[in-house]
């Protein structure tokens, strides 16, 4: 590795100073007695880590501030990131490279900017966008893939994508994916290779229930604060403004909300309603502090780091921890599922009634756990059953919703199940009881 | 700036409708507002009123520090004599690379971590610890929390010894950590938590209903009701109008055996006049609720016993929590149903708006009821809202009372113990004391000489498991690396714990918390 360097105006300014990496380096440069045979110590693996290896993080918020700041430090130099979101004040908790100064800006270019500022010598590529808008080519590029996300269906998406770019021609297309999650004291961090071991989607059981609350519960009978609040929100709020949509961000529509449920609930003599409450329903709020995004992280990133160098053995494959009631934390080998609609390659047999309408197998793909595909359009190979878009279509097919899933399909017949926020088909083989 | 406005999330449900703010709460608020969710405002003004001092300016250090600046801890004061050497600027984020090397380190990271929080006060302090020890040990006990990251064995010794002497001092956390592998300690007297977020919800008290619930649940007629009314009583009621006819007819005992369980859930689901009345479908899954009489738990009858509530102990002087729980320990024995004091929280069910009001309604008269022989129990005075939280709380109560450092490496019976029960964790735990004392004593680590350290704790002749070799071998490998992904899940779970003992809110850790990065897995050993 090179010396500082001074330029011609005499300021420094290579990154790479003498003893910059004394840390990290005592790891490269000899093996560890739980080390794999396979690992080369010494420049070798300390210019694959600095001058090749290509990383992608995904998501610049709790866990990617933290993520690009860790790999950074640890010597990885071409960072590229992506997130389609704006900086808010709630961020300033946690997502510490942001400011009071960056309110409303992206977080993906200023997570970039402040990495570049303070760690030199490192090149942190920001997209401001959606995952969705990269193509296959795009996610090739990178030799590993992080993910610090909140949203259920982008990690869908991201996994599924990952899963298909795998050529077993080619090893160079498997990229191994690094998920981190948390809420509250709790969190989680897992490695995926695709295809090779279980995959996002093979864990989707493991997923929380949201809480729905049923709609006649909301209109007839409420008996918590958040039923008002939702009456509010899903009932008067269309309502009332019609086609004008509900922006959660926007103080002003929180504090309409806030005072039609608070109106109901004085109706019903319910107690509780407060502006917190109010936006932490609409919003889907999940707590989140700086220590337990620190914690994810940062074995998300120590992951990267060993499977990147193969300097020690990498997590196999799920590592689980809960802060709550002392430290609790579970490391285990999660198994692939076998009927994985991404992974697993076989299609899933559901025995079904005779008597079942269309609009009925909707309903049961939606709502169960290891399925939960939201809007899902349905066909068999001869023909389409029902297809959520686009309008025209959905008016066709409208008709089938009603009609029995035994008139469209033959027993042991396959049924094509599709959505748009996902990147893979579902398939299913029918047999009737 | 004040936090007053934040007071509705713990009180919401003291604060009715009317009350609630119609505008958008103030800025500080929205800052913290993912984290006032987990520890609402009690939490969050222990934070701001807490002093905490850490014992060097390393890369972990500084990602502990992050981790308390952010969520808003008062003041920290960073002790540190050494300037930025090439290798700190390399692995530590809270230093701006090759511009801060040479400079005092504790000033860098102490301006860099201030940027994250305006409202922190933040302090550098250059003495040494030997020399604050010498001449000024009371200055260490102003502060509210320590932590110490590898810091030598024996001046650890000395300052663990300070902090040991008097029960009020500061809690000291002890950090250690060399490559993939670290271990941390709390060094308390006594922890009490009222506010635990215990996740067993309290009793609803079916099997002992107070007055005004079983009258009204007896009041009911099921025959003449209008049916729709009939498809909305609330689960609770149905239920303690059955075992209250169950108990008539059996001699006052709640069902017990498997066959007299099954009898009484087809009872309730026999009360049904339409098949699909989900209200009693919920009683007959809740019914495990008739079938064990509510009492004391078990880890709250225990603190009954502590020696802290004894006539002897209990003063004036002491703190209110065990003048509350010495009242909570009358209040079970003079109560009628000898049970905590009732909460008014309700668990939503099938319900209409009325019912589940009224249902409410009872609970909270009555929950109010026995808050007020409750207090009439104190021997002391206690505030108002503590006094509620207390009560709130009554079955997630704790009491932890903790080790001096280094306790446990002392004891051989506990070690010989925990080399059959957690030989892993253990491993990990000698390990790192054993490069620690060598280090102090100036020696090369190694293997020969971690080995022998560590086989000198455990005693001579008793065999260590294989964990060892490859524990020791790790160290030798990297003796001084502080690697920043290490640093930052310790800055993680440093700063989870201190938030918990800063804010008496959550169970903070006992014994050594060990870490290995390489299977990435966590441990505890020597609780
Ligand atoms: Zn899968």
């Amino acid at each position: 590795m090179a010396d500082t360097l001074v330029d011609s105006n005499g300021t420094v300014t290579s990154s790479d100073w003498k003893d910059r990496f004394y840390h990290v380096d005592q790891i490269l440069d000899r093996p560890g007695p739980r080390t794999d045979p396979s690992f080369l110590a010494g420049d070798e693996v300390k210019d694959f880590l600095r001058n090749n290896c290509k990383i992608l993080v995904i998501g610049a918020g709790g866990l990617g501030c933290e993520i690009l700041a860790n790999l950074a430090l640890t010597g990885f130099k071409d960072i590229h990131v992506i997130d389609m979101d704006t900086i808010d004040i709630s961020n300033l908790n946690r997502q510490f490279l942001f400011r009071q100064a960056d309110v409303g800006k992206p977080k993906a270019i200023v997570a970039a900017q402040f990495v570049m500022n303070r760690v030199p010598g490192v090149k942190v590529t920001p997209y401001y966008g959606r995952i969705q808008d990269k193509d296959d080519a795009y996610y090739l590029q990178f030799n590993l893939v992080i993910c610090g996300l909140d949203s259920v269906e982008a990690r869908r998406w991201i996994n599924a994508t990952l899963v298909n770019l795998v050529d077993p021609e080619n090893p160079e297309s498997l990229k191994p994916l690094i998920d981190g999650g948390t809420e509250g004291f709790k969190g989680q961090a897992r490695v995926i290779l695709p295809t090779v071991s279980s995959c996002y989607e093979c864990s989707l059981d493991m997923l929380n229930k949201p809480t729905a609350f049923p709609i006649c519960t909301i209109a007839n009978t409420p008996r918590l604060p958040e039923h008002c609040i939702e009456w509010a929100s899903v009932l008067e709020w269309p309502r009332v403004h019609g086609d004008k949509k509900l922006d959660t961000d926007d103080p002003e529509h929180i504090g309409w909300l806030l005072s039609v449920a608070s109106a109901r609930a004085k109706e019903f003599k319910i107690e509780g309603v407060t502006w917190s409450l109010t936006q932490g329903v609409v919003k889907n709020v999940i707590p989140a502090i700086a220590s337990t995004n620190a914690i994810v992280a940062a074995s998300c990133c120590n992951e990267a780091f060993k499977i990147a160098t193969s300097s020690a053995a990498y997590l196999n494959n799920y590592f689980m921890l809960i802060g709550t009631d002392g430290v609790y934390s579970y490391t285990f080998e999660h198994e692939k599922r076998d009927h994985c609609p991404v992974c697993g390659g076989e299609s899933l047999e559901i025995s079904i009634s005779r008597e079942w309408t269309v609009e009925r197998l909707i309903e049961m793909l939606t709502e169960s756990q290891n399925i939960q595909i939201k809007r899902p359009s349905l066909s068999t190979p001869l023909k389409s059953i029902y297809f959520q878009s686009p309008p025209q279509l959905e008016e066709a097919t409208r008709p089938n919703l009603e009609k029995k899933v035994s008139e469209l399909v033959p027993d042991g017949g396959e049924v094509t199940v599709t959505a748009s926020t996902l990147p893979f088909s579902l398939s299913l083989l029918i047999t009737y009881t | 700036m004040t936090i007053t406005a934040t007071r509705s999330l713990e009180a919401q449900d003291i604060e009715g409708a009317t009350t609630a703010l119609q505008s958008q709460p103030d800025s500080k608020t929205r800052r913290y507002d993912r984290q006032l969710r987990l520890w609402a405002a009690t939490g969050q003004a222990a934070l701001e009123s807490s002093r905490v001092l850490v014992i060097s300016g390393s890369a972990t250090s500084t990602a502990i520090l992050k981790n308390l600046v952010l969520p808003g801890i008062g003041h920290f004061t960073i002790l540190d004599h050494e300037s930025v050497s090439p290798a700190d600027a390399g692995n530590n984020f809270f230093l701006e690379g090759f511009k801060s090397i040479g400079k005092p380190r504790a000033d860098e990271a102490v301006r860099l971590l201030s940027e994250l929080n305006e409202g922190v006060e933040g302090k550098a302090d250059h003495r040494t610890l030997e020399s604050i020890l010498e001449s000024e040990p009371q200055w260490l006990t102003s502060f509210t929390l320590i932590i110490a990251h590898n810091l030598h064995s024996s001046i650890l010794a000395r300052l663990s010894s300070l902090l040991w002497k008097d029960h009020t001092y500061p809690a000291l956390m002890v950090v250690r950590s060399t490559g993939f592998l670290a271990e941390f300690f709390i060094q308390f007297h006594e922890h009490t938590i009222i506010e635990s977020h215990s996740e067993t919800a309290p009793s609803l008290r079916i099997d002992k209903p107070f007055p005004a619930l079983k009258e009204h649940a007896l009041s009911l007629d099921y025959a003449t009701m209008d049916p729709t009314e009939h498809g909305h009583i609330p689960y609770v009621v149905i239920l303690v109008r059955a075992l209250e006819e169950w108990k008539q007819s059996h001699e006052g005992n709640l069902p017990k055996t498997y066959e007299e369980k099954k009898q009484f859930k087809k009872g309730v689901l026999a009360l049904k006049v339409k098949s699909d009345e989900e209200n009693f479908d919920e009683a007959e899954a809740q019914s495990y609720r008739c079938f064990t009489e509510t009492k004391v738990p078990s880890e709250i009858s225990t603190l009954f016993d502590d020696s802290a509530i004894s006539p002897e102990s209990l003063r004036q002087d002491s703190s209110p929590f065990f003048h509350l729980l010495s009242a909570l320990k009358e209040f079970t024995i003079q109560s009628e149903s000898h049970t905590l004091p009732l909460t008014s929280t309700l668990p939503d069910m099938k319900s209409d708006t009325k019912s589940y009001i009224h249902l409410q309604r009872l609970y909270k008269i009555r929950a109010e009821e026995e808050k007020q022989a409750f207090t009439s129990y104190l021997r002391a005075s206690v505030d108002d809202e503590l006094i509620d939280s207390f009560v709130k709380n009554a079955h997630g109560l704790q009491v932890l009372r903790g080790r001096q450092w280094g306790a446990f490496d002392a004891d051989k019976e506990a070690l010989a113990t925990a080399l059959l029960t957690s030989p892993k964790e253990l491993m990990i735990h000698l390990s790192l004391s054993a490069l620690s004392a060598v280090n102090s004593r100036g020696v090369k680590p190694t293997l020969e000489a971690l080995r022998e350290e560590v086989q000198a704790i455990i005693g001579e002749g008793v065999v260590p498991p294989d964990e060892l070799e490859h524990n020791i071998g790790e160290l030798v490998r990297a003796p001084t690396a502080e690697l920043p992904n290490m640093a930052a899940f310790l800055g993680g779970m440093i700063a989870q714990e201190a938030i918990k003992m800063i804010t008496k809110q959550y169970i903070p850790v006992k014994g050594y918390c060990v870490i290995d990065l390489i299977e990435t897995w966590t441990g505890v050993v020597g609780a």
